[in-house]
């Protein structure tokens, strides 16, 4: 193995290894097993299924060189909490769904089950998916594999999908599903150096997903490259009967997408999503992305987005309503927790108590928000209001596909932060984090966040690709080519084992 | 501050969330800090725009309603302990 490690290698490579048949999938399971089991310091594993991964693995090495053979044969993945799995706990990281196993599977799952894939296990999330830092889990915060090269304080790995993006970058599993409501996968993938694919509203199905806002959640790979991004996203994508909004549009075939010429790509800066420390390396970063592009033949071109500076407060109205919603079914009666009566307690009670305790703060308050936008007097002000502000933000964006075929932005406005350091007075505070990758989930679009270096910090960045709908082989192909040229290397130091 | 404390009740009660008394503050203050954020909102000019959608490209064929049938309902009562027969079982609703 030349001094690489099984584990570091990613979808692609151990496809191509066990193929080969220099590896078994059953050695490649037992080699993440044994990560996963010195990695309690990360948080990242909440719940694990060994035993159905060496049963997988053990079919796999039968099948690998068959013709029964899958895309996915023996490669070992981790499952965000949000997604059901049958007879798999399944909590989204809330007291309320307290020993849910499900009976049944989410479509996405069992697409990668099909295509011969290893489930090694559940990982930690915000609760319902609502966070950026990891911080409102049931099981406490996920750590960031990433260390600042100035401190010794516990970094976030980003939220919502952080125990995904902390997996993939301490080389738990070889990739990990996320879901992206906000920027739920891009946003922990440039907090740890991974990358990160937001689909278009529609590629995947949302069916089996514990839901936050339907009309904005998608689920999605994090992964250790481009490449295997692309392969991952063809095995969750399609059309499903059971998600109404699921898209009846044949899926590409995106890693043979890879590598093709850029030359006159049109690529669209935007004004509105700048940094605000001109002189960071964060900036500097995005710069050197932009001059990588420019030598390979692309357009760079300045636009504008002028409403961005609406998008969080319509998500911060639009979610929370849809949220209000969708939560309403958790009401202690058929699954979950359910609080303790007193004699006398009424069904009233029962909801009330068992809603009480079952959800986290952040859930709390935006449950409450999102009754507040849509109740009487104030639905028209907040709640339709929002709906109109969001269709300008989606002119913005066909606005700007006229002119340019990709959009470049950095992911995040910083790296990762210390955990404990961010909204503790003020839950508007965390929300800035998502200032640039909202706009994206509001207009449908897909977005994907690419690794581009080290800050001042040591800290890994992201930059942002966004494409016009179902441009996800030019997103990927774009970043594929950047990929190759930055070379970034992700390998944290391994301080947790 | 736009959302008062009997405001806060009134939506605690619609969301069927008990709110102690001792948290009621703390949640007036995040509430109205949201509240605040979002007002933005009324600074722009909506006329003739309508809500968004994510139009006929993307919403695809309902499916057919036909009847699928759905056998294990051992395995959902098997998620509560509240349960009589093939029932889940709640606190008395009619006298």
């Amino acid at each position: 193995m030349n001094g690489v490690k099984l584990t570091q290698l990613g979808i692609k490579d151990s496809r191509d290894l066990l193929n080969k048949k220099e590896i078994s999938a059953t050695e490649l399971t037992n080699a993440y097993i044994q990560n996963i089991e010195e990695s309690s310091k990360l948080n990242a594993f909440i719940e694990t299924t060994f035993d159905k991964a060496l049963t997988q693995a053990s079919k796999a090495d039968k099948i690998i060189g068959t013709d029964s053979q899958k895309s996915l044969c023996g490669i070992p993945l981790g499952i965000k909490d949000l997604f059901c799995c049958k007879n798999v706990k399944t909590q989204a990281a809330s007291d309320i769904l307290e020993n849910f196993i499900p009976p049944y599977e989410s479509t996405v799952t069992q697409k990668l089950w099909s295509e011969q894939a290893i489930m090694l296990g559940k990982l930690n999330m915000d609760e319902f998916a609502m966070g950026s830092s990891n911080e409102t889990s049931t099981y406490g915060p996920v750590i960031n594999p990433w260390k600042s090269t100035s401190s010794d304080d516990s970094l976030t790995p980003g939220g919502s999908s952080g125990g995904s993006s902390a997996a993939v970058a301490a080389n738990l599993c070889t990739g990990a599903t996320g879901t992206d409501t906000g920027g739920s996968i891009r946003q922990p993938a440039s907090f740890t150096g991974t990358v990160g694919l937001k689909p278009t509203y529609g590629r995947c199905s949302r069916w089996g997903i514990i839901a936050f806002a339907s009309s904005f959640d998608q689920a999605g790979p994090i992964t250790k490259n481009v490449t295997d991004s692309a392969i991952m996203l063809k095995a969750m994508s399609g059309f499903d009967p059971l998600d109404s909004t699921s898209a009846k549009i044949d899926v590409p075939d995106y890693e043979q997408e890879l590598g093709k010429d850029i030359k006159g790509l049109r690529v669209g800066l935007a004004k509105e999503y700048s940094l605000q420390n001109g002189d960071s390396e964060a900036t500097k970063k995005l710069e050197e992305s932009i001059k990588i592009l420019k030598n390979m033949g692309a357009e760079i071109v300045e636009v504008s987005l002028p409403h961005t500076e609406f998008a969080l407060p319509t998500y911060y109205v639009l979610a929370p309503a849809e949220a209000s919603s969708n939560l309403a079914r958790y009401d202690g009666v058929r699954y979950g927790h359910r609080a303790k009566l007193d004699t006398n307690d009424s069904i009233l009670e029962l909801y009330e108590k068992t809603r009480s305790e079952g959800f986290g703060t952040e859930v709390k308050r935006r449950i409450l928000i999102g009754t507040y936008v849509l109740s009487s007097g104030y639905y028209d002000a907040y709640y339709k209001r929002a709906q109109k502000v969001r269709s300008l933000i989606k002119n913005d964006f066909d606005e700007v596909f006229k002119k340019v075929d990709i959009i470049l932005t950095p992911t995040t406005p910083t790296s990762a932060f210390p955990l404990g350091s961010k909204g503790t007075q003020d839950p508007v505070e965390m929300y800035m984090n998502d200032i640039f990758t909202v706009p994206a989930n509001l207009a449908g679009l897909p977005a994907l966040s690419l690794p581009v270096g080290l800050d001042e910090l040591g800290l890994p960045l992201g930059v942002q690709l966004i494409g016009n709908n179902w441009q996800e082989p030019l997103l990927l192909n774009t970043a594929f080519n950047l990929e190759n040229t930055l070379a970034f290397e992700n390998n944290p130091k391994k301080w947790w084992a | 501050m736009e959302i008062d404390t009997e405001t806060v009740l009134k939506i605690a009660r619609l969301s069927r969330i008990r709110i102690n008394e001792g948290e009621s503050a703390d949640i007036q203050k995040d509430l109205n800090r949201i509240v605040e954020f979002v007002k933005k909102l009324g600074e722009i000019n909506i006329d003739g725009i309508d809500e968004f959608n994510f139009g006929k490209t993307n919403i695809e064929d309902m499916r057919k309603d036909s009847v699928t049938i759905y056998d294990n309902t051992d395995d959902i009562l098997k998620n509560t302990k509240n349960k009589n027969q093939d029932f889940f079982t709640v606190p008395k609703i009619v006298e």
